[in-house]
């Protein structure tokens, strides 16, 4: 096995699989800043540019471009509030008020440093997991996948005010959210929901236009309200220092980027389990391990801890995302179903192969991402200095090239006038909700996991009618749900029995 | 302004999740009952945090939800007019793109945002629409080839 590894790494520094795995970055680079255009649209897009490629030159393309993607939708989230990748849009509740706080440099320095230290926890746990995650994998069925995703929506909690009425406010919106997946064709019957005879809506809402205007749209309205520049009157912060400090506040918060990490192994092992529910679970999580309420208000305004959790998930994800599409050729995301794609055009069949006569060839893709994760870090905190100091250029100039990236972006989910209506729609929706003091991110939540939970739950009820509720991982996510549902109350009782409603 | 909004959007909730319970009771038991056993709850709840607004207490802190608050630096009457006024861009915007397509939309909308509404200089505009326009075509048209649909006008003069 040892060997193996060595023999992976060197296969990935061969001059030819090297310079491909560069390509592949400075793709993945500008694609990840492109607000709309998702690292599996561009996967994709690369495919058919394989075919001659040699497994490793291939695979080192391909993901030494995807894994950048993840790491490089930040910067426009942190930048801009426009989420770079439908995925980072949780990046964006904390990192884009730390960018008006004119706190950039530490916000970039953060998500770049967060993400590496998540890369490499994926690929890690990639490399030592692949052997013994069968079990684990084959133990959840769609039961234990429901209940994950209602893990996934009690996080409402940590995301709501503490207070009674706060509370409803985090559940109604997280509910709209998940009646809004509910649009589109039903997936079991194929019947028509609220498509309001558009054929445009035959699919359901699309991700991208969705979060790019709920999230996007309000923040570019109160840049034009302050008629300053992003980071607003305040004077530009020593870039150096930001980064460092960014950097810093990776290691002194290392335990929960660890956490965070996990994470988002775990959601991305879980096959269907979706990449989005990693971040929001993670961002959850860092706001659930606020010290109390007060450390809890720092949430949304701009705590770097906001940034870390989503930022090392994103990337934590693409390791897990691999285990099961290698280990068992089932793909855990949409980009890793494009990726099998690769593996059957390089003639591999995932599964028992793959950790024996091919083993090399999958440490070679541990090595891609450990390799590229640590350029590119390297490479964006080289250019973090120019990059920041798009925060302190008047907002009148700005706001034009943004909503034109907005639209563009949100233009590529289906390539209809139709995406853009949403964007504009979902745009004066967020900016009412931040107006009148309801939540956004429980909505965004709801909306990412509805179609999920309810496909899982169709399923679990179909197969096994009520039996599923006595599976004991089943049993055991429920207690897990009572505890994360629990946790902010019990950590915060005194002050909540005394100050509720 | 705060208290009237979480009235509203209680209403508006109440009717979205009315609507819905209206609709998926006419589905088969299949399509309706997701969409059902969400929407009830929500309208309880809706209602529940409707109540509480109208007849009861001032709500007390019990630490915020995590969300971005706006600058209030700004007069509400100017705010108000600035809003409006971006909202009014990007509708104009949408419309733009609807007549004429994204390929001529994109220079003619940043060349008169930056002019009309930022009151950027002439040759300022002009270059910066130049440059603008060479990302869009060089980015997404060239490189990522994306296909955008021509604009209605195009299209009524079968161009």
């Amino acid at each position: 096995m040892f060997d193996a590894l060595i023999e992976g790494l060197f296969l990935v520094l061969q001059w030819k699989a090297f310079s491909l795995m560069l390509v592949g970055m400075g793709l993945g680079f500008c694609v990840g800043l492109l607000p709309g255009i998702g690292g599996a649209a561009t996967l994709a897009l690369m495919i058919p540019f394989v075919f001659k490629m040699s497994p490793v030159e291939a695979f080192a393309f391909l993901l030494g471009m995807h894994s950048v993607a993840a790491t490089t939708g930040d910067i426009t989230s942190i930048l801009f509030g426009v989420p770079g990748e439908g995925l980072s849009a949780a990046t964006v509740v904390d990192g884009y008020p730390m960018a008006k706080r004119g706190e950039a440099g530490r916000a970039l320095g953060a998500a770049l440093m967060s993400s590496l230290v998540g890369a490499l926890i994926g690929a890690v746990t990639l490399a030592i997991s692949i052997p013994i995650v069968r079990p684990l994998v084959l133990t959840f069925g769609s039961p234990e996948l429901f209940m994950l995703s209602v893990i996934g929506i009690a996080c409402i909690t940590s995301l709501s005010g503490l207070s009674a009425r706060g509370q409803i406010r985090g559940f109604a919106t997280g509910m709209l959210g998940l009646l809004l997946s509910t649009i589109g064709q039903e997936r079991q019957s194929g019947s028509l929901r609220f498509d309001m005879g558009l054929m445009y809506l035959w699919e359901g809402l699309d991700l991208v236009p969705v979060l790019v205007g709920i999230f996007a749209i309000p923040e570019l309205v109160d840049l034009a309200v302050r008629g300053t520049s992003i980071a607003g009157d305040r004077p530009a912060e020593n870039l150096s220092r930001g980064v460092m400090e960014g950097i810093k506040d990776t290691f002194r918060h290392f335990w929960l980027v660890f956490r965070c990490s996990a994470i988002g192994v775990f959601v991305g092992i879980m096959p269907g389990a979706g990449g989005g529910v990693a971040q929001w679970m993670a961002y959850a999580h860092a706001v659930q391990s606020a010290k109390d309420a007060k450390d809890r208000e720092r949430f949304g305004k701009g705590d770097v801890r906001g940034v870390l959790g989503p930022g090392a998930a994103n990337n934590s994800k693409e390791g897990g995302d691999l285990v099961p599409t290698i280990a068992f050729g089932v793909p855990g995301s949409g980009a890793m179903a494009i990726l099998l794609g690769a593996f059957m055009i390089m003639g591999l069949v995932p599964g028992p192969d793959m950790l024996t006569k091919h083993l090399a060839v999958t440490y070679s893709m541990v090595w891609t991402l450990v390799i590229a994760n640590i350029i590119t870090v390297l490479l964006s905190l080289a250019v973090l200095n120019q990059l920041a100091k798009v925060t302190h250029i008047r907002g009148g100039l700005i706001i034009p090239f943004v909503l034109l990236l907005v639209f563009v972006g949100s233009y590529t989910a289906n390539g209809q006038i139709a995406d853009l209506i949403v964007t504009f729609c979902f745009g004066l929706l967020g900016y009412l909700m931040v107006t009148w003091g309801w939540p956004r991110p429980p909505l965004v939540l709801g909306f990412v996991l509805g179609k999920l939970v309810e496909t899982y739950l169709f399923i679990s009820v179909s197969r096994y009618g009520f039996a599923w509720l006595a599976h004991p991982i089943v049993i055991f996510l429920i207690v897990l749900m009572v505890v994360v549902i629990a946790y902010p109350f019990v950590r915060e009782k005194p002050a909540w029995v005394g100050g509720g409603d | 302004m705060k208290v009237s909004g979480h009235v509203l959007f209680s209403v508006f909730l109440i009717l979205v999740a009315g609507y819905v319970v209206y609709a998926a009771s006419h589905w088969s038991f299949k399509t309706g009952f997701f969409p059902m056993a969400v929407a009830v709850p929500l309208i309880v709840l809706a209602l529940a945090h409707l109540l509480l607004e109208v007849f009861g207490a001032p709500e007390k802190a019990g630490g915020p939800a995590v969300e971005a608050e706006f600058s209030n630096d700004v007069s509400p009457e100017v705010a108000r007019r600035r809003v409006i006024e971006v909202f009014s861009w990007i509708g104009g915007f949408i419309l733009f793109v609807y007549l004429v397509g994204f390929p001529v939309a994109v220079p003619l909308f940043i060349f008169a945002y930056l002019k009309v509404q930022s009151q950027v200089r002439w040759l300022r505009s002009m270059v910066l629409t130049a440059a603008a326009w060479g990302f869009f075509y060089g980015v997404f048209q060239r490189v990522v080839r994306l296909q955008f649909e021509s604009g209605a006008i195009q299209f009524w003069l079968g161009l």
